[in-house]
């Protein structure tokens, strides 16, 4: 089930791997948006083929953005396999042992 | 938990869909956030470059064998309309989605938009599930899950005495 119940490693986990894909996407997005073509994060080419203008900002930095933020769900997904929340038991009872409450 | 057991739908018994869970409510924030962006990328980016003019007719037309044809060639007769109606469309449902607004008013336009999206762009290459199916399902799931109601305006907008007055408006909010 979900839990109510967050540690600190659920509240650095929400807000990393969050800020890093709002960051990533969102922030990023609306700079290359803004300061002209090409508006998204490929480049443009005329006719010929030839790049005639680049992004501003370089995509690998934007999905190195968004894949170091599944690394942060990754690591607090293996941390939390190792340290289990403690929940309660579905009598309502508290738990005698750590007991995974996802 | 003073629910008894429901074998058929395991998830009832502990999930009570309020998702209560900070996981669940961050989570159905992120895609309503991020699905906003996708939307109103698009939607700036054909304001800034062709303003209120935006050609989308021509692709409408091309639809007309397809499962929508007639829904999208009847859009196609109104071409000065669509020019301005999809790019601030896009937009609209962008932000809307963004602050959380009106989310699942402008959810039923993103349907709209990638249900359009996906029988016309036809991109079946890698079988029918592709990433505009997959846009059109964020969209409904983002309905379902009453999306603007985590970390969006629409909670706020909710606990009005004007909407607590007029229940039914929200289904066209959260």
């Amino acid at each position: 089930m979900q839990s109510n119940d967050v540690d600190l490693a659920d509240r650095l986990a929400i807000a990393l791997s969050g800020g890093l894909l709002l960051l990533g996407v969102v922030v990023t997005g609306l700079i290359e948006t803004l300061d002209g073509a090409p508006r998204g994060a490929a480049p443009v080419t005329n006719d010929a083929g030839e790049v005639i203008a680049q992004p501003t900002i370089d995509p690998n930095i934007r999905t190195a953005l968004v894949v170091a933020a599944l690394l942060v769900l990754l690591v607090y997904a293996l941390y939390r396999v190792a340290v289990p929340h403690v929940g309660t038991t579905k009598s309502g009872e508290p738990a005698t042992e750590s007991y995974p409450s996802d | 938990m003073g629910m008894s057991y429901d074998a058929a739908t395991p998830l009832r018994n502990e999930v009570d869909f309020e998702l209560s869970g900070p996981w669940a409510a961050y989570w159905v924030a992120m895609l309503r956030v991020l699905t906003g962006w996708w939307f109103f990328h698009s939607g700036v980016g054909k304001l800034l470059d062709s303003g209120l003019n935006f050609g989308a007719a021509g692709y409408l037309q091309g639809m007309s064998g397809t499962t929508l044809g007639p829904l999208a060639t009847f859009l196609a007769g109104f071409p000065d309309l669509l020019g301005a109606l999809v790019p601030l469309g896009e937009t609209a449902i962008g932000l809307g989605l963004m602050f959380g607004v009106l989310v699942r008013l402008a959810s039923f336009f993103g349907v709209l938009f990638m249900g359009l999206f996906f029988v016309g762009n036809a991109s079946f290459g890698h079988g029918l599930v592709n990433s505009d199916l997959m846009g059109m399902l964020l969209f409904v799931t983002i309905i379902v899950f009453a999306a603007g109601r985590y970390y969006g305006l629409d909670a706020l907008i909710e606990r009005t005495e004007f909407v607590q007055n007029r229940p039914r408006l929200k289904y066209l909010l959260g």
